[in-house]
């Protein structure tokens, strides 16, 4: 799978919520390019070549394998070329260290994940939207 | 100086006894000189009276005989013939007068005109004296050379007519027999005098001397006048004459018996002093010879001969002392081997090592559990600095540190218990807790030091921190985990709920419904367990919370958000004192109080909600009270367990962990919950917190 204008960068090893997630997009159209990474691993190699697509917003589950989610986002905030790329975690942990870490580290918004649809996809809805047509990155 | 006991109390006697002899002869010798000044006095006055009488007995008989004279016919016929007639009768009357003596020196006749008719011996009178009546008269005292003499005058008359006189010379002898004689008289010791009441001269009988003064003369008592030495008189009138006598003894004499008084008494008072000087000295060594012993003996014991004892039997106060001091030093000994063997006992039987040092850092104590601790016998061990059993790093500071506390007693560690390292005999290091105290033992500086091995707390600490970590990691698994899947049966149900509608019939819609509900109460209860299980490990940061604020806002959030309901609600916020707490988490507490009265009250047509409080010691109770479904109070301790619910779902919402949350948040500010109620009558919810002084 090439990755060719990718707008958003999905990471998220649960392909549920994967699922749900993109569904959630595309009911706003915005799931047009979104590129899912399965692991923190890949997430860090979909940006280690450089010269790949740069998506307009990274959504980051904190919980992944091999890489967790919290690496991924000092990696990619650590690195001129990435930093500044807006990180929204979505995560299902509730747990306040894990929201001031991912703070801490550059993320740019927080969310945790409901267990009610409704209110998940509007979240999903509502920061997808703002991320790649309101928030306009640095030039 | 030494002014020991010893040496005060026979220096006190002897000046009381002193002052009390000295005081007993002046007043001694003043009653003997009054005394013997009376009686000389009275002596004198009697002499003076005597010798007086004596004289005017003697002056009488001469009176006599001149009388017979005068009246003799044969000297009248002799001055009525103007010495021509009768003359041997009238030579003969005058023979009656005695010339054979020496005092009488002549005796002569004259007539009235002053003729010298007739005369016997060698003397001639020398006036002539005319008695006044018809006895005769004495002369005063004259003086011719060194003889005294005076004369006895009578009138011869015939019939009325005076013819002449008769005249009898007397001369007072002067010798020194006669004075003796007198002297005897009086006593030996007096003086005798005689004289004339108006002066000169005057004698002693055995030459002429001055006259006596006017003062003692005119004093009708004897009085003291100065002749060669001072003298005292007493002066007598001889009647019938002019002449007066004195007896005079020398003052001295009179003064000799209190004198003689004094000179046997000294020796007597020095005596006295003498004897009670040397009574005192020795009464004050048997007083403080036995306290000298018992001050030895207190000095022995206080030095460490604990089983010095006084050797004091006598029955009085002192040998009361004694045995009071022996049972008192048996007594302290008793206690001090009681102490010694608790303390013994205490220092062999602790399991901390308990150490002591002095000033230097050199062990002096060492006990068992030291022993087993460091692998060092006390043997070994005492005398040794405190750096065997430190490590290396730690030598600089440790002797730093002392030398600090000795010069300044600025203690570091003195006081305090700290974590530190000990080093064993075979080198391997431990963890110590030490506990260090420093204290004079003799006055001499002391530490002490009890040492805990601290290897097992520290590994349990360690244990708990991974438990802590674990229940943390697990938490978060659970949020993570257990949340993922129901959000993707939820997520799913809706699309088939969403997507495909027209397939499914009502039942199919009706049973989604279902794990619609299911799913997101599952969440909920996931979400409370997830609160209900942070609480456990969060810190809770104590301050003044002003508890009727807080109510007030939280009441206000509540009615806000229950909105339109059937019914009136009302929320009554009583007195509420500030209290001690985390304002966060007693937030919670009484918005859960508050949410779980609005919710039980949510079918009265007049729910009233009251929050009030009382004192209770340090602690102020805290209650809401409702008037809603209430409870049964069997089931009373149900109220605050998690998920532990008395009511239906359908009947009332909730998980059932509010309550426990409430409780746990309680407990944690060292208060206390429990609940009041009855079915259908309302329910009261207590809680306690610490009163915050304002």
């Amino acid at each position: 799978m090439q990755p060719h204008g990718v707008e958003i960068l999905l990471v998220e090893d649960n392909p549920n919520d994967a699922e749900l997630t993109i569904r959630a997009l595309k009911q706003r159209n915005l799931a047009n390019q979104v590129f899912v990474c399965r692991d923190g691993a890949e997430a860090i190699d979909f940006f280690a070549h450089g010269a790949g697509p740069v998506p307009k917003v990274v959504l980051l589950d904190l919980k992944l394998p091999k890489v967790d989610g919290l690496e991924v986002l000092r990696h990619l905030k650590g690195d001129p070329r990435t930093k500044s790329i807006p990180i929204v975690v979505l995560t299902s942990s509730r747990e306040e260290p894990d929201i001031e870490r991912a703070y801490e580290l550059g993320a740019n918004s927080y969310i945790v994940k409901p267990v009610d649809f409704e209110a998940f996809a509007r979240a999903v809805a509502d920061v997808g939207l703002y991320w790649l047509l309101l928030n306009h990155p640095p030039q | 100086m030494n002014w020991s006991i010893e040496r005060k109390l026979p220096l006190f006697v002897t000046v009381l006894l002193l002052a009390v002899v000295l005081a007993l002869l002046i007043i001694g010798y003043g009653e003997v000189r009054r005394a013997s000044r009376q009686l000389a006095n009275a002596r004198l006055q009697r002499a003076s009276q005597q010798l007086a009488e004596s004289f005017q007995r003697s002056l009488a008989q001469y009176r006599t005989q001149t009388l017979a004279v005068a009246r003799d016919p044969g000297v009248v016929a002799f001055l009525i013939s103007r010495g021509q007639h009768a003359e041997a009768q009238a030579r003969a009357a005058l023979a009656h007068i005695a010339l054979d003596t020496v005092s009488n020196i002549a005796a002569e006749l004259w007539t009235t005109d002053g003729q010298l008719l007739l005369r016997s011996g060698r003397l001639r009178s020398t006036a002539a004296v005319f008695p006044a009546t018809d006895s005769a008269a004495v002369s005063p005292l004259m003086q011719f050379d060194t003889i005294l003499h005076y004369q006895v005058t009578a009138t011869v008359r015939d019939g009325a007519q005076v013819l002449g006189t008769a005249r009898h010379v007397r001369r007072i002898n002067l010798n020194a027999q006669a004075r003796a004689m007198l002297t005897g008289l009086a006593g030996g010791d007096a003086l005798l005098l005689l004289g004339n009441a108006a002066g000169a001269p005057w004698t002693d009988f055995a030459s002429v001397v001055s006259a006596p003064p006017a003062t003692v003369l005119q004093s009708a008592t004897p009085a003291r006048y100065e002749r060669g030495e001072t003298k005292r008189a007493s002066a007598a009138a001889v009647p019938g004459s002019p002449w007066m006598v004195v007896v005079e003894v020398p003052s001295r004499l009179v003064l000799a018996p209190a004198r003689a008084y004094l000179r046997r008494m000294m020796p007597i008072a020095a005596l006295v002093v003498l004897l009670g000087a040397l009574g005192g000295w020795v009464g004050s060594r048997r007083v403080t010879a036995p306290l000298r012993e018992i001050t030895t003996a207190a000095e022995a014991i206080a030095a460490g001969e604990l089983d010095r004892r006084v050797q004091v039997t006598s029955e009085d106060e002192l040998g009361r002392l004694g045995r009071s001091f022996n049972t008192m030093a048996a007594q302290v000994t008793r206690a001090l081997q009681t102490t010694e063997m608790r303390l013994r006992s205490v220092s062999e039987t602790a399991h901390d090592a308990i150490i002591a040092a002095d000033a230097d850092g050199i062990i002096q104590f060492w006990n068992p559990g030291a022993a087993r601790m460091f692998g060092y016998s006390a043997d070994e061990i005492l005398g040794q600095p405190l750096t065997v059993l430190m490590p290396a790093r730690f030598h600089d500071a440790h002797r730093t540190g002392i030398r600090r506390y000795v010069a300044t007693r600025e203690a570091h560690v003195v006081g305090k218990t700290v974590e530190l390292a000990g080093r064993r005999k075979d080198g391997s290091e431990f963890p110590i807790e030490l506990s260090l105290g420093a204290a004079p033992v003799n006055g001499v500086l002391s530490f002490t030091g009890v040492i805990r091995d601290i290897t097992e707390r520290i590994r349990s600490a360690a244990a708990l921190e991974a438990t802590n970590a674990e229940l943390e990691s697990f938490s978060y698994s659970v949020s993570h985990d257990l949340r993922a899947p129901l959000r993707a049966i939820h997520g799913f149900s809706r699309i088939l709920l969403e997507d495909h509608n027209a397939k499914l019939d009502a039942e199919a819609q009706r049973l989604l419904g279902v794990i619609d509900q299911n799913t997101r109460r599952m969440g909920q209860l996931i979400d409370d367990l997830l609160a209900f299980s942070r609480l456990g490990r969060q810190e809770i940061t104590a301050g003044r919370v002003d508890m009727k604020e807080l109510t007030t806002v939280v009441a206000d959030d509540i009615k806000r958000a229950e909105g339109e309901r059937n019914g009136k609600l009302e929320i009554r916020i009583g007195a509420l004192p500030p209290a001690r707490g985390d304002r966060a988490l007693l937030r919670q507490v009484v918005s859960n109080l508050l949410q779980n009265a609005v919710k039980f009250t949510r079918g009265r047509d007049n729910a009233r909600i009251e929050v009030g409080s009382r004192l209770e010691g340090k602690q102020t109770v805290y209650y809401v009270k409702d008037n809603g479904a209430g409870f049964d109070l069997r089931y009373a301790d149900k109220l605050f367990g998690v998920f532990q619910r008395l009511h239906r779902a359908e009947d009332f919402e909730g998980t059932g962990v509010g309550l426990a949350i409430v409780k746990r948040i309680v407990q944690r500010h060292g208060g206390r919950v429990w609940a009041e109620g009855k079915v259908d009558e309302g329910a009261t919810f207590y809680f306690t917190l610490p009163f915050e002084e304002s």
